[in-house]
C-alpha cells in the first residue's frame, strides 16, 4: 500500500509536477473548464431528454449528436485535470473533497458504461414510452456530473 | 440506486465538513497580522505560491497568490527569495493552524497586493 502523502510529494516534485505548477497551470484550468462545458452541456441535455423532457426531439438523433461532444469534453478533462492535480498533489491526496470527486467520477463513468451496455440499440424506446430504469440512470448521470463539477470547484475552498 | 443517493448526499454534505485549503473564508480577516522577517523557503508555483517563515516561536506556512498574478503586479520570485527581508500583512487560519494567507507583501521597496 502506497502512502498517499508520499505519492503526492513524488508527483508534485516530479518534472511533470514542476511543469504543471508553472505557466501550464492556468492553461490546464481553461482546458478543464472547456471540457466541463462540453461534457455537461452534451450529456446533461441528453440526460434531460432521457429523463423525459423535450419529447418532440427524436432521442436517437440527439444521442448521436451529443454523445461525441461529451466524450470529447471528457478527453479534454482527463489530461488537464491530471496537470492541475500534479501541481498540488501533496495537498490534494489528503483532500476529502478531491477524494469524493474521484469516487463520484468512477460512479458516473460506471453509470454511463452500464447505460450504453443496457440500452444500446434500444434508444428508440424513448420515442414511444421511456423506460423507468433508463430514466433513473439518466437522472443519476446528470446529478453525478453536476456534483462532480461542484466538488471540483469546491476543492479551492475546502 | 441507493448507493447513488448516498453518494449524492455525501457530495452535498462533505464540503462544509472538511478542512479548508485555498479560499479566504477559512482565514480570520478580523485578526490581521503584520509579520516582518525572512522566508525560510519559497515555492513559486500554482495554483498559488507558498512559503514558510518563522514568527513568534512558530514555523508558519504562508499562502501567496498565483504566480502569474504576482508577476503581473511586479512581485518576482527573486524579490522574496529566502533570506531577503519581507513584510507581510495577512490573516491566520481560523482553526489555529500556523498558516497565514497574505493580503499584501512588501519586498524590495515595493508593496504588492495579492488578492
Amino acid at each position: 500500500m502506497i502512502d498517499p502523502s508520499a505519492f503526492g510529494e513524488v508527483v508534485q516534485s516530479s518534472p511533470f509536477g514542476v511543469w504543471a505548477g508553472g505557466e501550464a497551470y492556468p492553461i490546464a484550468n481553461l482546458v478543464h473548464i472547456l471540457g466541463l462545458i462540453m461534457l455537461v452541456g452534451g450529456i446533461g441535455v441528453l440526460d434531460l431528454r432521457l429523463i423525459g423532457l423535450f419529447r418532440k426531439i427524436p432521442t436517437g438523433a440527439l444521442a448521436a449528436a451529443l454523445t461525441p461532444i461529451a466524450i470529447a469534453g471528457l478527453l479534454l478533462m482527463v489530461p488537464s485535470g491530471a496537470t492541475m492535480f500534479a501541481s498540488d498533489a501533496s495537498a490534494l491526496v489528503n483532500s476529502g473533497t478531491f477524494r469524493t470527486k474521484l469516487l463520484l467520477i468512477a460512479l458516473a463513468l460506471a453509470n454511463a458504461v452500464a447505460f450504453r451496455f443496457i440500452w444500446q440499440g434500444r434508444i428508440e424506446q424513448w420515442d414511444i414510452a421511456p423506460p423507468i430504469g433508463g430514466r433513473v440512470m439518466a437522472a443519476a448521470s446528470i446529478l453525478l456530473w453536476l456534483s462532480i463539477a461542484a466538488l471540483g470547484r469546491w476543492i479551492a475552498y475546502s | 440506486m441507493k448507493r447513488l443517493l448516498v453518494a449524492a448526499a455525501i457530495a452535498v454534505a462533505l464540503p462544509t465538513a472538511l478542512q479548508a485549503h485555498h479560499g479566504w473564508s477559512s482565514y480570520d480577516a478580523k485578526k490581521a497580522m503584520t509579520v516582518t522577517g525572512k522566508f525560510r523557503t519559497v515555492s513559486w508555483t500554482n495554483p498559488h505560491g507558498t512559503a514558510t517563515i518563522d514568527w513568534q516561536g512558530k514555523r508558519w506556512n504562508v499562502v501567496l497568490a498565483p504566480t502569474g498574478r504576482m508577476e503581473a503586479r511586479g512581485l518576482t520570485k527573486a524579490m522574496i527569495a529566502p533570506g531577503k527581508p519581507v513584510k507581510l500583512v495577512g490573516y491566520p487560519r481560523l482553526d489555529g493552524t500556523a498558516e497565514m494567507r497574505i493580503e499584501r507583501v512588501t519586498a524590495g521597496g515595493k508593496t504588492v497586493e495579492l488578492r
